[in-house]
Parts: structure tokens; C-alpha cells; sequence
């Protein structure tokens, strides 16, 4: 059963290269114009959302992007800073012990720390008040690749399992109570609709494991239209063959067809498997703008056709 | 003598699991003895190649002589549990080792396990004898570090000095090591981690104290071999922002590491259709469809080319911008974009016109075997 209050911390993941960034910064937008107070939180690969809102960078701490909208990037190295420094109290200790020669590879080298770091910050984002009221009323996770964002995840529960008591075991334990929550934490899954990453989508379904209660709903991104039907292609099959660059041109339109055909059977069988709803975003990449240049506006545009409401956030 | 080695890196979603079964295909069809190790959990491989399961033993892809191509999948707990066997002084300092609870965590859920193991097998199979050729498919680049420095990190984590320390008590000079006080590290480490913890991590060095030297020197072999002359790291992009803004990240990270660059390999690069003329659909069609009906297809038809057209310019110059901020000269190899059906008639040799071989890879004359 998908609870239906809208979790305040929406995880955005799916594997590299089928428009996650694009998918968190067009939800992120959208929040915002609907004048939640927002923010949106970069973890993974290269940094991608300065270029969209025209900023020069981001930092540890949100940057305003947008009326409501506030963005920041997350590294391990900077959350684990945070963490310590919380903890200890002294920033010259953290110095003294972390940026240490014989101390770095040991941290490094504690299972899930990092990724449980970051799951620390966004907890922290979670609890931030702000004249009383929560700070954030949305906090968007443009999570890292899947097996990873799966893993990050996971994090905090592998780490209470390992530490089983102790101070850190119940930081993480506090972090996986908002986390693990389904009424608070919904995760939105991205991929492209074609056949081998809808597969790959249903196969991360079947993985998900305890996180499978947060699981709001699928992006199938970059969907294409077909410009001619399959009756109307066929009319004129034959007389585009006998011009010159028309074979190529006839392929282009059969395979359009195909992809539209095939965007149809992965919607299908993806609510057949996982039972939450889909969603199908266009690609952007036809439309006027020249492609790379996506910027603020074409984004909000994407998270005006996200259904809020069917997907519970 | 060690295999000749290429490793193609890139962000996810490039294709760069198809591309390193492909471009192994090519090179095995060349006559050498290939082997192909993908990490990616996808499972993917086993597909585009034509083979039932791959798994951590090598299966061999049929395929007619002279050259051979076996594909494995790395099974990294397996890998790391071997490498465990083999450095313990005995049996049973082995088995405290893989007993180990922190071992279990470290083996399979420690982020960057995967990619130290991988070099390790890496390694293993390059130093078998049984290849000319290993090309191996890596994790997404946002593990591009992890990846690289894994073994170095390993090392680092296995020095004596670590292992001192930490499994000396306090005043014994393990301390010492970290040029603190003792009283503050103790405090610090159990503020964050809890005394059992603690106690438990130090219990794991302890076991796996025997194998450190072993390890390290596993290590540097892998170093040598990832800078050896005939090693190329490839970098896969497709032509999207995203992608290769990685891919520029990475080249910075081989760059600086000083890892051997051997060039671009661009995926799905989008073709431009010659324009169409509707009017010359019209009069082509005249004999069987009505010229009204003809022209509106044919106007959505020539939408359909003018897309493809910008699109396909866009990408020539991501390309440029690309190739600009890599080394001068470097060479880049383009994978037009493929039609799906054709490719599951061709299969993955379909690609090769648009591969490097042997040659493009190491030099003229510099035969794979």
C-alpha cells in the first residue's frame, strides 16, 4: 500500500545516463513553484546543476538557484567532516585525527561510512527548523547511479548491523527511522524506455528489498513520439525507396515507430511488475533547444507533466 | 609475459558494456586470444554475446578461428576470498580471516571492494598466459577513483604502520604513530565508533596481519600493470553532456595519475539524413497515393530528418569540444548510432567497421599476439 501523505524527502535514482539530474531538478522545480520551500541535494558524478540555473557553482551549504529553490552538493569527504565535527565539537580535533596519513585509509575503509554520511546530511536537512516549522518542506535526492543509490540506500542499515551498538549505531539508527520510513522518504525510479533498461528496472524492483515500501512510482524518460503512423509510412514506402537518402529516411520513421511500440510494452510491463505508477517524460532533446543547453525554464516545463498526485509526492 | 590490456571507462548508459564485448570480438576475429571481464552488475554481456551465463570462470564465446574470446563476470567476494587463501601463512590463519564479521563487510558491501577486486582479477588473467588481449568493462566513472587508487588504497590501509598502531594498545607505541595523544585519539575514535567497534575493526587487522605483505606487493603489480606500455585505458562517452563531462573528469583523473590515454570511443552518434524533398516524395508516390495525402506525410517526414539533422550537428560539435580538451592528436573512434533490429542480426561484430583493432591500438606491425 502506497501511504498517501507526500514523503518530505524524495530520493530521484536509476542508472548513469537516463536523465536523474533532469528528473530531480524538474520535481525540485516544481515543488517550488508550488511554493513549498525546497531543496535539492547533488551527489552524483559530474556537477550538472550549476549549468542548468546559470550559477557558478554550489557548495556544502544550499545556494538560492530559484524562487523556493535552493541547491547543494554532497561529497563523502565534507559530510564526514560534518559528521565528526558534530560529534567531537572541535574542528582542530577532526584536523589532528581525520586528515591524518595513518587515519584517512582506516576511515575510508568503514563499510557504508560514506554513503551513511551522506544519508547523515540529508537527515540533517530533514530536522533543520526554521522559526519553528521544518526548514525544508521537500528535500530532492538526485541520487547516485543505481547500484549505488541502492547501496547509499542501504547504508545506514548495514552500518547499524556492523556497529551493533555504541554512538554511531544510533546515529544511523536515528538517520534509518526517517530514511526507511515510507511516510517520510519516497523514492522515484528513472530509466529510459527501452527494453533493456525497463528490464534492468524490474530486476532492481525485485532487489529492493525492505527499501521496496518506499518506492513511489517509475520515470520512463526521453520518450519519443512518432511523426507518421505505421499505415501512413507504408503508403509511401515505395516511393521513398526510389529517391535518393529515402531508404534511410523510411528507417528513421520505422524505427521511431518501433520506439513508440516499445515505449508502450515497457509502461505495461513495468506497472505489471513493480505495481507502482509510471510515468513517461518526452525527450527533450527534439524539441527546439539545442540539446546540452536544458536550461531552468524546459526543466520546470518536464515537472509541469510529473503527476504529483497519482505518484504520492 | 603479461597480456596486452585495455580498460574502457565512462559514465553508465554509454554502452560501454556492449562496446567492450565488441571491440573484444573485433580484436579475437584479428587472431587474438581475447578475454573480456565486465563488472557491471547488468548482466548484460552474456546477451549481446550470445552465451547462456557468464560467471567468474572464463566461458568461451563460439566464434570461428583463429583468434579466441572467453568472457567472464567478476565475482568479487569469490575474488577476494581467493586472494585471502593465498596469502594466509595456513589454512587456519585463512579461515579467521574469512570468518571475520568485518571481513563479510568489507568483502562484499565495503564501496570500492568491487573495484579492487577487479583489478586483482584484472591482473590474474593478464598474468595467466592463456591471452594476448584482456579488456575489461568498469563500473560507472563516479567510482573512477575508487577504482584507480583501490589497490593503492588497500595497500596504504595494509602498511605495517596502520596495522601497528592499531592493534597495539595505547602507550605501546601504536599511538604514537598518529603524533597525538593517545588519550585524545581513544577518545575521539570512541566517541564516534563505540568501544566495540573499535575492538572488533582491530581484531580484523589482527587476522589479517599475515597477508599484508603478500597484498601489497599484489598491489604494485596491479600499479605496474595499469601504467605498462601495453595498456590502454579507453574512454567511452556518447555525445550527451552528462556523459561526457565525465568522461573530461576522467581523463583529468588518468592524466594525473599518469595512466596510458588511448583515445575516444564515442557511442550512439546520431547519422544526418540527407533533406527531403516533398515534393519529390509527392511526384515519386503520384502513381498510387493522392499528392495531398503524399505532402502532409511527407512534410512530418521531412520534420523527422531536419530533428536528426540538428541533433546529429549538435553532436559533432559535443564531439569537437570533446576532443579538444583531450590530448592533441588523440585518436576518437565513432559508433554511429544503431539500428536495433539490425544489431540483433549482426550481433556485436556489426559494430566493428567502427572499432579500433589491434593495430590502432598499440601501433602498426604491433600484432595482438
Amino acid at each position: 500500500m502506497i501511504p498517501r501523505t507526500a514523503p518530505r524527502v524524495v530520493l530521484v535514482t536509476g542508472k548513469g545516463g537516463v536523465g536523474k539530474t533532469t528528473v530531480a531538478v524538474a520535481l525540485a522545480l516544481r515543488y517550488a513553484e508550488r511554493g513549498l520551500s525546497t531543496v535539492l541535494v547533488e551527489t552524483a558524478g559530474a556537477e550538472l546543476v550549476p549549468g542548468i540555473f546559470g550559477v557558478e557553482g554550489q557548495g556544502y551549504t544550499p545556494t538560492l538557484v530559484a524562487p523556493g529553490l535552493w541547491t547543494l552538493r554532497l561529497t563523502p569527504e565534507e559530510a564526514i567532516e560534518d559528521y565528526v565535527v558534530q560529534q567531537v565539537r572541535f574542528r582542530r580535533l577532526y584536523s589532528m585525527v581525520f586528515k591524518n596519513r595513518v587515519m584517512g585509509p582506516f576511515i575510508d575503509a568503514v563499510p557504508g561510512l560514506h554513503d551513511a554520511v551522506q544519508l547523515g546530511k540529508i537527515f540533517d536537512l530533514y530536522r533543520e527548523s526554521l522559526g519553528g516549522r521544518p526548514r525544508w518542506d521537500r528535500i530532492v535526492v538526485d541520487a547516485p547511479a543505481t547500484g549505488h543509490g541502492l547501496t547509499m540506500l542501504g547504508s545506514a542499515r548495514a552500518l547499524m548491523d556492523l556497529t551493533r551498538a555504541g554512538p554511531l549505531h544510533d546515529g544511523v539508527k536515528q538517520v534509518q527511522d526517517v530514511i526507511g520510513d515510507p511516510q517520510r522518504t519516497g523514492v522515484l525510479l528513472v530509466t529510459l524506455p527501452e527494453s533493456l533498461p525497463v528490464n534492468e528496472t524490474i530486476e532492481l524492483g525485485a532487489r529492493l528489498g525492505e527499501s521496496r515500501a518506499l518506492l513511489r512510482g517509475v520515470v520512463l524518460n526521453s520518450a519519443v513520439s512518432a511523426p507518421v503512423t505505421a499505415g501512413e509510412l507504408r503508403l509511401v514506402e515505395a516511393g521513398l525507396s526510389t529517391l535518393p537518402g529515402g531508404e534511410e529516411v523510411a528507417r528513421l520513421a520505422a524505427r521511431r515507430l518501433r520506439q513508440v511500440a516499445a515505449q508502450e510494452g515497457a509502461a505495461a510491463r513495468l506497472q505489471a511488475a513493480l505495481s507502482v505508477p509510471t510515468v513517461t517524460l518526452p525527450d527533450l532533446r527534439w524539441g527546439d533547444a539545442p540539446i546540452d543547453r536544458l536550461g531552468a525554464a524546459e526543466l520546470s516545463n518536464l515537472g509541469g507533466l510529473l503527476p504529483l498526485a497519482e505518484l504520492g509526492l | 609475459m603479461s597480456a596486452k590490456v585495455v580498460i574502457c571507462c565512462g559514465s553508465g548508459g554509454v554502452g560501454k558494456t556492449s562496446l567492450s564485448a565488441a571491440l573484444a570480438l573485433r580484436l579475437a576475429h584479428g587472431g587474438a586470444r581475447v578475454a573480456v571481464l565486465t563488472i557491471d552488475p547488468a548482466r548484460r554481456l552474456a546477451d549481446s554475446l550470445g552465451v547462456g551465463a557468464i560467471g567468474n570462470e572464463p566461458v568461451a564465446v563460439p566464434m570461428p578461428g583463429p583468434g579466441s574470446l572467453d568472457a567472464l563476470m567478476l565475482d568479487a567476494r569469490h575474488t577476494f576470498d581467493a586472494l585471502v587463501r593465498r596469502f594466509a601463512a595456513d589454512a587456519a590463519a585463512a579461515e579467521r580471516v574469512l570468518a571475520n564479521r568485518y571481513y563479510q563487510f568489507a568483502s562484499t558491501r565495503l564501496g570500492g571492494s568491487h573495484e579492487y577486486m577487479a583489478m586483482e582479477r584484472l591482473l590474474e588473467l593478464a598474468q595467466s598466459g592463456r591471452y594476448d588481449v584482456v579488456v575489461l568493462d568498469t563500473p560507472p566513472t563516479r567510482h573512477a577513483l575508487d577504482f584507480l587508487r583501490a589497490p593503492e588504497r588497500m595497500s596504504g590501509l595494509m602498511d605495517q604502520g596502520v596495522l601497528r598502531w592499531l592493534v597495539m594498545p595505547a602507550g605501546a607505541g601504536g599511538w604514537r604513530a598518529l603524533e597525538v595523544g593517545s588519550d585524545v585519539v581513544s577518545r575521539v575514535l570512541k566517541t564516534l565508533l563505540g568501544e566495540g567497534t573499535v575492538s572488533e575493526i582491530a581484531e580484523f587487522f589482527e587476522a589479517f596481519r599475515g597477508l599484508g605483505e603478500g597484498m601489497r606487493q599484489r598491489s604494485l603489480s596491479v600499479q605496474a600493470l595499469l601504467r605498462a606500455p601495453g595498456t590502454r585505458f579507453l574512454l567511452v562517452s556518447s555525445p550527451s553532456a552528462a556523459s561526457r563531462a565525465e568522461a573530461l573528469h576522467f581523463l583529468s583523473v588518468l592524466r594525473a595519475e599518469g595512466m596510458p590515454f588511448g583515445g575516444f570511443l564515442i557511442n550512439r552518434v546520431a547519422v544526418p539524413p540527407r533533406e527531403l524533398v516533398v515534393g519529390d516524395l509527392v511526384a515519386a508516390c503520384a502513381a498510387e497515393v493522392q499528392p495531398e495525402v503524399t505532402a502532409a506525410i511527407g512534410l512530418r517526414l521531412r520534420g523527422l530528418c531536419a530533428q536528426h539533422g540538428r541533433l546529429a550537428a549538435a553532436h559533432q560539435r559535443a564531439i569537437q569540444t570533446l576532443r579538444s580538451a583531450g590530448p592533441a592528436g588523440a585518436p576518437c573512434w565513432e559508433v554511429p548510432e544503431q539500428d536495433e533490429e539490425l544489431l540483433e542480426l549482426t550481433g556485436l561484430s556489426g559494430l566493428s567497421p567502427h572499432l579500433p583493432d589491434a593495430d590502432a591500438l598499440w601501433g602498426a606491425g604491433s600484432s595482438a599476439r
